[in-house]
């Protein structure tokens, strides 16, 4: 089981953390191995659908020039932004045909699997894995109980609304995260 | 028998009175102080003070009986452990003390003011006024040396005085 | 019936293993202390420091709601507003504070009920002060509508929250009386231009 990437979206719809794990899969790596931020540069044969857009143009390169590096921002953001628009829009049918109480857990296309978990709070947490994983419904809420409530809303410093992602990119949070994430693979 | 009860603030400074009778053997809770005894006793009470300094370091101990007499004024004082004074002052009327002379062995609280019964009876009544006056300071709008003015306090002495006194 | 009866029976396990415990009497003290610290400050302008409960329980609420998803489970939306009150008296208040209101006096249209607190951990020991103004203008425990405010807009209730009657006033009970007033709805992604 190989999770790609993690995003969190807060209830005014703003993508407010995103994590990538790059797939321990390919051997040429030269770039940073370890979760840091919007997938450096490395070939991938089943990467994850919106880094694999980006990341071959950055192609084997640890520091890519200012440029391919802002292409590379713009389009992780767009990421974000499909994706939200895609949850919420299944979301959305999915309560329409199913009633009220009917959640949509997962979606799966030929190269990922996108699982998705919503708090009565109207947080929404998504998870990019490879197509053979089990549900990760219970991977969600457990991020949601022991991480984001313990590590970010108990925080007493960070704020109460994460505008830009204030207050989730704490150290707590991203080891906690990142060991349990890999704990996992 | 009649009584005034009073708290004393760490700087000597006054939080709470009460004056009340007894309500044992008939008796009907009223003080029989005279006119002028009123301001007497808290000069009476007041001037208790310097022994007090004197005592509270003997024995350890919170409660310290009797600690001054004054005539047919009897002091017993308690002290707690953030050093504000309860005072009781008490006062055999002039027929109880009379009794008491006449049979020696009278057990009776009151009659005789040093006696292991009274001493008990009052340690019961500072206890109950002590527990009560930690709750009544636990108001978050009481401040230290603040004069007591809770009504609910004020009521619960007077029914620990008619419980034990 | 049974469901609830379960339910309460897991609420009482939850209380007993999963929630950390705090000395009540730290509790009284810290929240009195507040308060007088408060009537001091605003110059014992009871109105404004009502106000300023509730916007401190608010801000609690909007925090505290998360615990109490985490905590309490919740997996679904209350379908009414009914059940709504069930869980904050019986989970909310009693994961939190372990006592549990008693829900009255639903209008209705249901969209109004009160809660009565039988017993108050914040006000032991409590005696407004004796100025002739607290005991017509404080509300001691403002700080809850605050929290039940805020902590219900996170999932998507606009409420108005307020004390109707506090014993530490004189009355016979203590009651919070709770209004609906629109449930709010889900914010749609910016449009793309």
């Amino acid at each position: 089981m190989t999770v790609y990437s993690f995003y969190i979206f807060d209830r005014h719809t703003e993508c407010i953390y995103t994590k990538t794990w790059l797939p321990q899969t390919s051997s040429t790596s030269d770039g940073p191995s370890s979760g840091g931020g919007g997938g450096g540069g490395q070939q991938q044969q089943h990467g994850p659908p919106g880094t694999s857009t980006s990341t071959s143009t950055t192609t084997g390169s640890g520091s890519g020039s200012g440029n391919t590096t802002m292409q590379l921002r713009a389009s992780s953001a767009d990421d974000a932004k499909l994706i939200f628009g895609t949850v919420f829009s299944l979301r959305n049918m999915v309560r329409k045909l199913g009633g009220d109480d009917d959640a949509f857990v997962a979606f799966r296309t030929a190269h990922y699997k996108l699982h998705y978990y919503e708090t009565a709070s109207s947080l929404r947490l998504v998870m990019l894995t490879d197509t053979g994983t089990p549900s990760m419904r219970n991977v969600l809420h457990q991020v949601y109980i022991n991480l984001w409530v313990e590590y970010v809303v108990k925080n007493p410093l960070s704020p109460v609304e994460h505008k830009r992602g204030v207050g989730v990119k704490n150290e707590l949070f991203e080891m906690a995260l990142d060991q349990f994430i890999r704990g996992l693979m | 028998m009649s009584y005034y009860f009073a708290v004393i603030g760490t700087q000597d400074n006054p939080l709470f009175e009460y004056e009340f009778g007894t309500s044992k053997q008939g008796g009907d809770g009223q003080s029989r102080f005279t006119e002028q005894a009123h301001h007497l006793n808290q000069f009476v009470l007041h001037s208790s003070l310097d022994i007090v300094e004197e005592v509270q370091w003997m024995n350890g101990q919170l409660y310290m009986k009797v600690i001054d007499k004054f005539f047919t004024n009897y002091i017993s004082c308690f002290m707690t452990g953030g050093s504000v004074k309860f005072l009781l002052l008490h006062q055999p009327s002039a027929t109880a003390s009379g009794t008491a002379s006449a049979t020696r062995n009278s057990t009776s609280v009151g009659a005789n003011p040093t006696s292991p019964q009274t001493e008990e009876a009052i340690k019961n009544f500072f206890s109950e006024v002590y527990e009560n006056y930690v709750k009544a300071i636990m108001s978050p709008f009481y401040k230290v040396n603040m004069e007591i003015r809770s009504p609910v306090f004020r009521q619960r002495v007077a029914a620990a005085g008619r419980k034990y006194l | 019936m049974a469901s609830s009866k379960a339910s309460r029976l897991g609420e009482e396990y939850v209380w007993r293993t999963r929630m950390d415990k705090v000395n009540a009497e730290l509790v009284v003290l810290t929240y009195g202390a507040m308060v007088a610290q408060l009537c001091k400050d605003f110059d014992s302008d009871y109105v404004k420091v009502n106000q300023q409960l509730d916007k401190m329980g608010y801000n609690i609420g909007l925090r505290l709601i998360e615990d109490y998803l985490a905590k309490s489970n919740t997996f679904k939306r209350c379908s009414n507003f009914r059940e709504t009150a069930e869980m904050i008296a019986k989970v909310g208040f009693k994961i939190f504070l372990n006592i549990t209101p008693t829900i009255t006096n639903w209008t209705s249209d249901g969209k109004q009920f009160s809660l009565v607190f039988d017993e108050n951990p914040f006000a032991d020991f409590v005696e407004l002060p004796d100025d002739g103004r607290a005991q017509d203008e404080l509300w001691y425990s403002n700080i809850l509508c605050g929290v039940l405010r805020g902590a219900l807009e996170m999932v998507q209730m606009q409420v108005e929250a307020k004390f109707v009657s506090d014993v530490l006033r004189g009355n016979d009970t203590t009651e919070m009386r709770i209004s609906l007033i629109r449930y709010i709805d889900d914010e749609l992604p910016p449009e793309d231009d």
